[in-house]
């Protein structure tokens, strides 16, 4: 039930917001950037701090949308809605291709120019009709990480993967093995979400298999409690040990030399290059020629300093 | 005198250990009121269970209209016209008095395979029945929240006699009300009798009972000592008796007062 | 005493005035609401595509899903009851559906039909489970969420090693009753409202030339007829007046002759039916049953009904009212966006809205009952 007073408490709580919107609009280019991320998910701060900034230098106007709980059903609509309000692009995840790809079609198909981010594949948004993927293709980060170690010395290893129902996971592990011509094999292995569990499990291939080279992290999930096993089992800093992702206890590890390296995907640039490119494209006609991958960057000891000073803002 | 319409002798009531019930005999008569008279703890919500069908007895029999008695749950009791009125469990506040006078009662009308609700028969039927009963609403739709206690009970005793009650069980009718209410409520339980239904009124006020009463049974402990009809017996007796006499004359003089 | 005093009309009982009368119909305030709303969007957002077909769409499709799980929630609510596991119902059906037609290759029907059975009797062991314990239906159905949501995530992650499964739509080809949930009606209105150009029509690719909109979701036609059914039920038959009954005051019902058990079990048996209605939608929509489909709409739909007016406490409250609440919450939140409005500003809105509803509800509660 809605009185008419509540109406005008309606118009303040919109309309302030509304009128800061429409005095940066300049170019008069929109654009609508649409995750899968639910509210409560961190990292994609770093994304919203992109927009503004590349809304800002480009002076377009770049919108954030997310479904609340992470729902992808939700994050169907607000595509459809984000296609309905006439933008002049939309930057969207794939999460998952049969619900989204609808939607984004229908999108592409009334006019909208799309580029897909972060998840999803070249070849999904090639199919889609979208301008462009840019993102960190899942089994190339890998491969390239397994090169590293390769040159490094490294011949056998244990994927830590705390997510095993993503093809992407475990994509990451494969590429990894390729990367280090060895077979992937039993070396990889379902640690589940839970820290202890993860701790637990990582100890327990660590003791049965003590000629393991290398360890491979997922994320912040799996390499926290990755850096507790091997910290209590003396391997710290003995074993070589990579990680995907950074993280405040990740740059600590890569501090105090127990992390190799943390493979950046830099979803920074996953949100800042599609509204520059975007931009030019629609104002100069002009789109690079092919994907754009963000990742794998490397973080090492070496460049720490940057990734501390930015962390949770820009990296 | 007619015979009555509901005997019940030497009833008793067992739980595990505990005897709710040590032997009550009753008669209950058409187009009487008769007053069940006991104190807190004297077995009165006992004996209405087992009067209603929720209890069966542990010994003894209930003839109903010379017959013995047999009632799996209280919908038979309901079915065989008798019906409770519960003191404060009979009204819902947020309904209109229509929908509460038929609640369980429903009238439906059929179109085609499907029944609905009339709800044009229950408003006139409603508005009809409250008016004999002196009760003037604003409309069928009036929320019973609206009523006063007094006018919930005599609405629940018009529902009750409506749908064909008769043996009508009043659980402390009275007991929250004040006195002009509880006048409303007697004169209802007077007009109800003469429609030749038997009223089966508990309460622990005296008073009340001597007001419309035509037999009065004390229960005490769990037994009934005899009935008096009216005009046998004075209040103050009556008042002994369910207080168990000795004690409450004592308390009585150190009050200096009746109780 | 004895003898009959007359029976008058309080004379301090005052005749109401029609403005309070007015007020105590549940539908009322989804009535003001709805008109308030729809003026606020027609002023601040009225060019921005909110009301062109798509956008009309969109927030149409938001607020019939609301609607479905609403008008269940609605009807148990006023029962006397509350169902927090309709949200991971949602997902737990959708994800039935997928394992049955998907995984084992049943014939679609024969999925939806068994995964409809399935998610109605969870329902009614619910109901079980709350009348014979006497425990809240708020913990029931809280273990409920937990139990259901488990299992969505659990199923699919063993027999097929992901959370998501899809190929829904291309098992679903052709089969008729998941046309009864995926499709539209008046694709030929839609057409010929595309050529009439008084919609508009893709510009590119292979649908170029066709409307944008092609027709009226059955996801609107399920909502639409669940609002209607769930009203006459409510108001026009005498199982109607149980629900108030059971609602109202259980123990007093139940002394009327009413079955109250019989009542609340069928009433969680049908919120689970809505929850069953959207996820079939949802599937036969998108194509993929997902592990974190649905999250939260159990207070979503719980919160639609209550800016429908209806009282969190039981026996009060109309199924329209719940629709109207549902638009509301559906067209709020989607105009909020086309209103140019920062997305995370929604929950503030939501939230004085649901405040407002509440405290006006509690006060129409009193003018009912009459209490101060």
């Amino acid at each position: 039930m809605i009185p008419m007073h509540k109406l005008v408490l309606a118009a303040t709580v919109a309309a302030t917001p509304l009128i800061a919107a429409s005095a940066a609009q300049a170019e008069g280019e929109k654009y609508i950037l649409v995750s899968h991320a639910p509210d409560s998910d961190s990292w994609w701060n770093t994304v919203k701090n992109a927009i503004a900034l590349a809304g800002e230098q480009m002076d377009v106007e770049v919108e954030y949308r997310n479904p609340p709980t992470g729902d992808l059903a939700d994050m169907a609509r607000i595509i459809e809605q984000a296609a309905a309000s006439g933008p002049d692009g939309i930057i969207t995840t794939l999460a998952d291709y049969d619900v989204l790809s609808g939607p984004i079609r229908s999108a592409v198909d009334s006019g909208v120019d799309v580029i897909i981010m972060n998840s999803g594949s070249p070849d999904q948004a090639r199919e889609l009709g979208a301008l462009m993927y840019v993102g960190q293709p899942e089994y190339d980060a890998g491969l390239a990480a397994g090169q590293r170690a390769k040159d490094d010395g490294v011949a056998s290893f244990l994927c830590v993967n705390h997510y095993i129902s993503s093809p992407a996971s475990s994509e990451r592990c494969q590429g990894f093995a390729d990367g280090l011509g060895v077979d992937l094999g039993e070396q990889m292995i379902d640690s589940g979400q839970d820290p202890s569990e993860i701790k637990n499990r990582v100890q327990a291939y660590l003791s049965s298999n003590p000629d393991t080279d290398a360890v491979l992290a997922l994320g912040p999930t799996s390499a926290n409690p990755t850096l507790q096993a091997l910290d209590e089992t003396g391997l710290a800093g003995d074993i070589y040990f990579g990680t995907f992702d950074l993280g405040a206890e990740i740059v600590q590890g890569i501090k105090d030399g127990v992390i190799e390296w943390g493979i950046d995907q830099q979803p920074f640039l996953q949100a800042y290059l599609p509204v520059v490119v975007m931009t030019n494209y629609h104002r100069y006609g002009v789109l690079p020629g092919n994907n754009i991958n963000s990742g794998p960057g490397f973080v090492t000891a070496d460049a720490l300093e940057m990734v501390e000073e930015f962390a949770g803002e820009y990296r | 005198m007619s015979d009555p319409l509901i005997q019940m002798k030497n009833i008793e009531k067992h739980f595990g250990s505990v005897i709710a019930l040590a032997g009550v005999s009753v008669d209950i008569h058409a187009g009487e009121c008769h007053c069940l008279l006991g104190d807190n703890g004297a077995g009165k919500s006992t004996f209405i269970k087992t009067l209603s069908g929720v209890h069966k007895p542990t010994k003894g029999e209930i003839l109903f209209e010379g017959r013995d008695m047999h009632f799996a749950d209280p919908r038979d009791a309901i079915a065989a016209g008798i019906a409770t009125v519960h003191q404060h469990l009979a009204m819902i506040p947020l309904m209109s008095v229509s929908r509460n006078f038929f609640m369980g009662n429903e009238p439906v009308r059929k179109v085609g395979p499907f029944s609905f609700f009339d709800h044009d028969l229950a408003n006139r039927t409603t508005m009809t029945e409250m008016e004999k009963m002196g009760i003037v609403l604003r409309g069928p739709d009036q929320a019973v929240g609206t009523l006063s206690g007094g006018e919930r009970q005599t609405v629940a005793i018009a529902r009750a006699v409506h749908f064909g009650a008769r043996v009508l069980i009043l659980d402390e009718p009275t007991s929250a009300l004040g006195v002009r209410q509880t006048a409303n409520v007697l004169a209802t339980i007077d007009k109800v009798r003469k429609q030749g239904v038997a009223v089966v009124f508990i309460t622990h006020n005296v008073r009340h009972a001597m007001a419309v009463g035509d037999r009065f049974t004390v229960l005490n402990r769990g037994r009934t000592y005899g009935t008096a009809k009216r005009g046998e017996i004075t209040p103050e007796e009556l008042q002994d008796m369910m207080a168990g006499g000795q004690e409450l004359a004592t308390l009585e003089g150190s009050l200096g007062t009746t109780v | 005493m004895a003898d009959t005093p007359q029976l008058v009309m309080d004379e301090r009982v005052k005749q109401i005035s029609p403005m309070r009368r007015a007020l105590i119909r549940p539908e009322l305030g989804g009535i003001v609401g709805t008109v308030a709303v729809f003026i606020f969007f027609g002023l601040f957002a009225f060019d921005s595509g909110m009301f062109n077909s798509q956008g009309i769409m969109n927030w149409s499709v938001v607020s019939a899903q609301f609607m479905i799980i609403a008008v269940g929630a609605c009807l148990l609510m006023i029962a006397g009851e509350f169902d927090l596991s309709v949200g991971s119902m949602i997902g737990f059906a959708g994800m039935m559906i997928a394992i049955f037609g998907v995984t084992l290759g049943w014939p679609m029907w024969i999925a939806i039909l068994v995964t409809f059975a399935l998610c109605v009797s969870i329902g009614a062991l619910n109901g079980f489970i709350v009348v014979r314990t006497g425990l809240p239906s708020f913990i029931v159905t809280l273990a409920f969420l937990f139990i259901l949501r488990g299992f969505t995530i659990f199923l699919p992650q063993t027999i097929e090693r992901k959370t998501i499964i899809g190929g829904i739509r291309e098992a679903a080809e052709g089969d008729w009753l998941a046309n009864l949930f995926g499709g539209t009606i008046g694709k030929g209105f839609f057409t010929w409202m595309g050529e009439a150009g008084m919609i508009a029509t893709f510009e590119r690719g292979t649908r170029e030339g066709q409307p944008v909109v092609d027709g009226i979701p059955m996801l609107i036609v399920w909502a639409l007829g669940l609002v209607l059914v769930g009203h006459v039920l409510l108001t026009r038959t005498r199982f109607g007046n149980w629900i108030f009954a059971a609602g109202g005051d259980a123990e007093a019902a139940r002394n009327s002759g009413v079955p109250v058990n019989r009542v609340k079990i069928t009433m969680f048996m049908f919120t689970a039916f809505c929850a069953t209605v959207f996820a079939a939608c949802q599937v036969m929509e998108f194509g993929s049953a997902g592990a974190d489909r649905g999250l939260l709409k159990e207070f979503e739909a719980i919160i639609a009904v209550v800016i429908g007016g209806a009282l969190l406490t039981g026996g009060y409250g109309s199924v329209i009212g719940a629709a109207l609440g549902a638009l509301i919450f559906g067209v709020v939140q989607q105009g909020l966006f086309f209103a140019g409005v920062e997305s995370s500003l929604f929950r503030v809105f939501l939230g004085v809205i649901l405040l407002f509803a509440v405290i006006l509800n509690t006060y129409i509660r009193r003018i009912i009952t009459g209490e101060r």
